[in-house]
């Protein structure tokens, strides 16, 4: 698949979303290859400044997707410099810095410092506490938004990294798909890279549905190494690359009920929502179905039917089967 | 929107560019027309600022023809997720008219194409046919199908694209409406309906089909590329279908993309119902195998659950066994119709609390310009739910692109999710949580 709309000079727009989950970190730390934030801040860095020195007008940007909030790293708005600049955190020169890397690298280090020290980080309600990636997704996409509606010679190619260490949060899964779908929609690739911690099908979902690269880190040591080599690679170079891809992904449904990954379901037409067998109520929006309705699938293929639980004539036949007809 | 700033670029290069001298030639032999008045008229409201300039005046104004069409009814009503809509297309003579340019069958095969297109994004579990109008008779040009490649192939279609005769409203509706009696009931049954003309050439009494129609529940809208027609209006009010008349193309655009998101379920009949699905799964065959839609050897495909054969593409309904096929993805990607972001409210400057845009960082003016009150628009927009503050730009890409609000979703208040949270009950702790918003 040839991906025509790139060329060779266009500018580069990686906007990389930095899981900052202070507990799966710490868990990473001590997993038994371990990697800290520290060290892995350190390799991202790098690489930060080997997709900048890729060429000269190639941008970055950074958000930290933490528990319960997110926020820009890079780069930080202006009111935020001057404060930066009167506080004299920028005071030290080095000579021997190319001044781009460094700026970058100070701004990011400066803004996880204070995110990390901001106590008032809201630490309550935290949802098994993962980090809101839908959020820093939604704000991904609107940067890029933004930089794509003042770019007028359309030469700015944006893709998304995640670098993710915590678990899937299943009450995200709409808005990550909406921001997913929004990501296809606009061509951006949602590259991942799974850093420590087991499958994210969500995100892995994501990478499948906009054609990016998906990869777990075995050894997260050697996280530098991959993110070069897997995530480097502009999208016009992709063309000729044989990058690594999830072969089998899987999109079959699990029903609400029980959880159970299902072949055939029921899905409710009011609220979409799937269910292993037929109930008269939709438990989740409590809609309630009318009971002579069930037949016009049921008319092609008889003998699924007679597999899932609940036939129609059995329960048109009972007495209390009158009443669903009303409206909800 | 275009067509206002291409006006004004005429205005302002008229003097330097004689090129542009057609351009007013052309909307003089236009004039007269009430649309043109008002046209002049709404230039009027551009005075220029304290300062003499007219900058700030016409920013202001864009922004707010931007949000016009942003604002919409964000209410958690049941909508009809799983449509069949039949789009008639007129194909009568009186769809040579050049009154829209290049002309109106033109500009109405283009739009259709990209209606069709965008339907299907919007509504990846719906059906769609197409019906076009000639000679006095209608023609399926491709039947119910979920399939959008067939249709924009079926437009594309050269044959398909030349008029000739009058239209005939009441064959056009007979034949949508015997498709569309068949429709398992928890769809919607719709029918959208681009006229060009002024007449109907009918056989019979085209009450008895309003009739009809409004006893099978069918909505029918009109969109009109000439005038209103009486008929036309009675029977979209007895159907609870829409009805407009264009004014220019981008205002054809609008009236016929209206019809893209999902209608409300009307309250007065019960059609929801759990519908039987099948997920299939992914084939990788090594060695190629024929497949139920096309009768071709492929080597990938979905497996049917039920009767196992192979299809190439999804959402489809399995052409052996009638099984609708989906995959999760394509029912996530309804659900922003049943959850829509509530609409950001315009921020004066004595309300403002941040410099930059929360979701893209673009850094806000910091104080009014010299002249503006305090309650005037800060061209801040604020969500509702987590109060953060966001551009226009933003504002748009949020609610007609992302249907995400950023703020909510992000911030260290996180209401909306702690809402949706609590919600929760404890008997479905699944996946696809958030529905509970569905029924009010």
């Amino acid at each position: 698949m040839l991906d025509t709309a790139t060329s060779e000079d266009d500018t580069n727009l990686l906007v990389t979303i930095v899981d900052t989950n202070p507990l799966a970190w710490q868990q990473s730390a001590t997993a038994k290859i371990p990697l800290s934030l520290d060290d892995a801040i350190r390799q991202i860095l790098i690489f930060f400044n080997a997709h900048m020195a890729l060429k000269h007008d190639n941008k970055v940007a950074a958000i930290a997707s933490h528990i319960g909030h997110c926020k820009f790293l890079y780069p930080v708005t202006d009111a935020e410099t001057h404060r930066r600049q009167a506080n004299q955190y920028k005071i030290s020169k080095d000579a021997n810095a190319y001044p781009n890397f460094k700026d970058v690298n100070d701004d990011i280090i400066e803004s996880l410092r204070s995110l990390m020290l901001d106590t008032d980080t809201p630490q309550k309600n935290l949802n098994d506490g993962t980090s809101m990636i839908s959020g820093a997704l939604s704000m991904a996409l609107c940067y890029i938004n933004r930089i794509m509606n003042q770019d007028d010679l359309g030469r700015i190619k944006p893709r998304i990294l995640v670098l993710s260490v915590s678990p899937d949060s299943p009450y995200q899964y709409i808005s990550i798909m909406n921001a997913v779908f929004s990501a296809q929609k606009m061509s951006i690739p949602i590259d991942v890279c799974k850093v420590y911690g087991g499958e994210v099908a969500f995100l892995q979902q994501a990478s499948h549905i906009t054609g990016g690269v998906y990869l777990d880190v075995e050894n997260p040591q050697a996280l530098l190494q991959y993110l070069l080599f897997s995530f480097l690679p502009e999208r016009y170079a992709r063309n000729y690359l044989c990058l690594p891809n999830k072969e089998q992904v899987d999109f079959r449904a699990a029903c609400f009920c029980h959880k159970r990954i299902i072949d055939i379901g029921y899905v409710c037409s009011v609220c979409l929502s799937i269910f292993c067998s037929w109930s008269p109520v939709c438990s989740t929006c409590r809609t309630k179905f009318a009971f002579r309705a069930l037949p016009p699938l049921a008319g092609k293929g008889r003998p699924a039917i007679s597999r899932t639980a609940s036939p129609a004539p059995s329960a048109a036949a009972s007495p209390g089967s009158s009443s669903p007809m009303s409206t909800t | 929107m275009s067509g206002r700033k291409a006006k004004k670029d005429d205005d302002e290069y008229v003097d330097i560019d004689d090129a542009t001298d057609t351009h007013e030639n052309e909307d003089a032999q236009q004039g007269g027309y009430s649309w043109e008045e008002e046209y002049k008229r709404s230039w009027d409201v551009l005075q220029e600022d304290a300062e003499g300039r007219l900058s700030s005046v016409v920013a202001h104004l864009q922004q707010q023809m931007k949000r016009r069409r942003l604002l919409r009814d964000t209410a958690t009503v049941q909508r009809g997720i799983i449509r069949h809509l039949f789009l008639v297309i007129d194909l009568s003579e009186a769809m040579n008219e050049k009154d829209l340019r290049p002309s109106r069958l033109e500009l109405t095969l283009t739009y259709a194409r990209q209606f069709v297109t965008e339907y299907f994004d919007q509504n990846p579990i719906s059906q769609l046919g197409i019906i076009v109008i000639r000679d006095g008779v209608a023609e399926r040009l491709t039947d119910l199908s979920g399939n959008p490649t067939d249709h924009l192939r079926a437009l594309k279609n050269k044959r398909n694209q030349e008029t000739s005769g009058e239209p005939s409203l009441q064959n056009a509706l007979d034949m949508a409406c015997a498709s569309l009696v068949n429709v398992p009931s928890h769809g919607s049954r719709e029918v959208l309906v681009v006229y060009g003309s002024l007449t109907t050439c009918d056989p019979g009494d085209i009450y008895d089909t309003i009739a009809q129609l409004k006893k099978e529940h069918v909505r029918v809208s009109f969109v009109g590329l000439a005038a209103e027609i009486q008929v036309c209006r009675t029977l979209c009010k007895e159907t609870n279908g829409s009805y407009g008349v264009v004014l220019n193309e981008a205002h054809f655009k609008d009236l016929l993309f209206e019809a893209i998101p999902p209608p409300a379920v009307t309250q007065t009949r019960n059609t929801s119902n759990l519908v039987m699905m099948g997920f299939p799964t992914k084939s990788n065959d090594l060695h190629p195998s024929f497949c139920v839609c096309h009768s071709k050897l492929t080597v990938g495909g979905y497996i049917c659950p039920r009767c196992s054969s192979k299809i190439c593409e999804l959402p489809t309904d399995c052409d052996v066994c009638g099984l609708t096929l989906v995959s999760s993805p394509h029912l996530a990607r309804s659900y922003h119709h049943l959850f829509p972001v509530d609409n950001f409210i315009e921020v004066p400057w004595s309300g403002i609390n941040s410099l930059h845009c929360f979701a893209c960082q673009t850094a806000f003016d910091s104080s009014p310009p010299p002249g503006a009150g305090l309650e005037s628009n800060s061209g801040r927009y604020s969500c509702p739910r987590c109060h953060n503050q966001f551009c226009v730009d933003c504002d748009i890409f949020v609610h007609e692109v992302l249907h995400n609000c950023p703020g909510c979703w992000a911030a260290g208040s996180n209401i909306s999710t702690v809402q949706i949270h609590s919600k929760k009950q404890p008997a479905i702790q699944n996946d696809v949580m958030p529905m509970q918003g569905v029924t009010s």
